[in-house]
């Protein structure tokens, strides 16, 4: 009895649970300078917090510095300086889509500030792509580190048509890899996903 | 036949739009957020005749469709029968 009425209790307090937003990612740097200059001078963003401490917790953590920038909204990007370490190889950056797939988009309001932001990084000499995506308008920064940073302007609210068509893009997805990995195999194009979704969608819009 | 659906958001519906000037398309809005085209010959789409920035050119698929990617390249795609 007494069980039940706490699950119950327990499911109460965790049902609608949600998220509010970035707090902060972060990452190592072993260039300090480089990182502050870019990220508090050349991007403007408020440093607002630093901790610097000796070395605790497990053993060997070297002495540190955490410090974290403004990125607007409540949000911030954070660096850890690990004081007389060396960056280990394993997290050299690389040049791969693999690599660049982590990385941090901040939002802008409009068009125009996406481009105020284009114009005012290249003025500064960094160098930025721009690219148009299905529902942002983004362009692509890399900082000292070689961290992959987007700043993206998105073009409309995205709705339930969207939210509908990302689950069946993904069921779709999801099956076709199932069954290939029953025989052995894997996931390998596109196409597949394509056929099988036009199947999943011919059932919704079915009403099935 | 061979059929594509579009999702009705506006970076697609160039699709629709398109093969809506095309007599050998049929066009029917499913009203449930999806446009399907369907044709008993290849449907070919041009890059330059929907306007897609590239990112969205080779997502354009993503509805989903029956039949056989015949080309997709750069700036034209064809689908045609299986």
């Amino acid at each position: 009895m007494r069980a039940t009425v706490t699950a119950e209790r327990a499911n109460r307090s965790t049902d609608r649970l949600v998220l509010h937003g970035v707090h902060h990612t972060a990452r190592p740097t072993w260039k300090l300078r480089e990182t502050i200059e870019f990220y508090r001078d050349i991007l403007g963003l408020p440093l607002v917090h630093t901790i610097c401490a000796r070395g605790w917790g497990p053993e060997g953590h070297p002495d540190f510095l955490h410090f974290f920038f403004d990125s607007g909204n409540g949000s911030t990007i954070a660096f850890f300086y690990y004081i007389g370490t060396e960056r280990p190889e394993v997290l050299a950056p690389f040049q791969s889509w693999f690599y660049r797939a982590t990385h941090t988009a901040w939002r802008v309001e409009t068009r125009e500030e996406l481009l105020n932001w284009k114009e005012k990084l290249e003025q500064r000499g960094v160098p930025v792509r721009q690219t148009r995506h299905e529902i942002i308008d983004s362009i692509y920064i890399t900082d000292p580190n070689g961290y992959p940073l987007e700043i993206t302007w998105q073009v409309r609210d995205m709705n339930q048509a969207d939210a509908t068509d990302a689950a069946l893009t993904l069921e779709a997805a999801l099956q076709i890899e199932d069954e290939a990995r029953k025989n052995g195999g894997a996931l390998r194009d596109i196409d597949s996903v394509w056929r099988r979704k036009a199947k999943l969608v011919d059932a919704y819009v079915a009403g099935r | 036949m061979v059929a594509l659906y579009v999702l009705k958001v506006p970076e697609f519906m160039a699709l629709a739009e398109v093969a809506g000037r095309n007599p050998k398309c049929s066009v029917r809005d499913t009203g449930r957020g999806y446009i399907r085209i369907e044709s008993k010959e290849d449907i070919v789409f041009s890059r330059k005749e929907l306007g897609f920035k590239p990112a969205i050119w080779y997502g354009a698929l993503t509805g989903g469709f029956d039949g056989k990617i015949a080309e997709f390249g750069r700036d034209s795609l064809r689908l045609t029968n299986a």
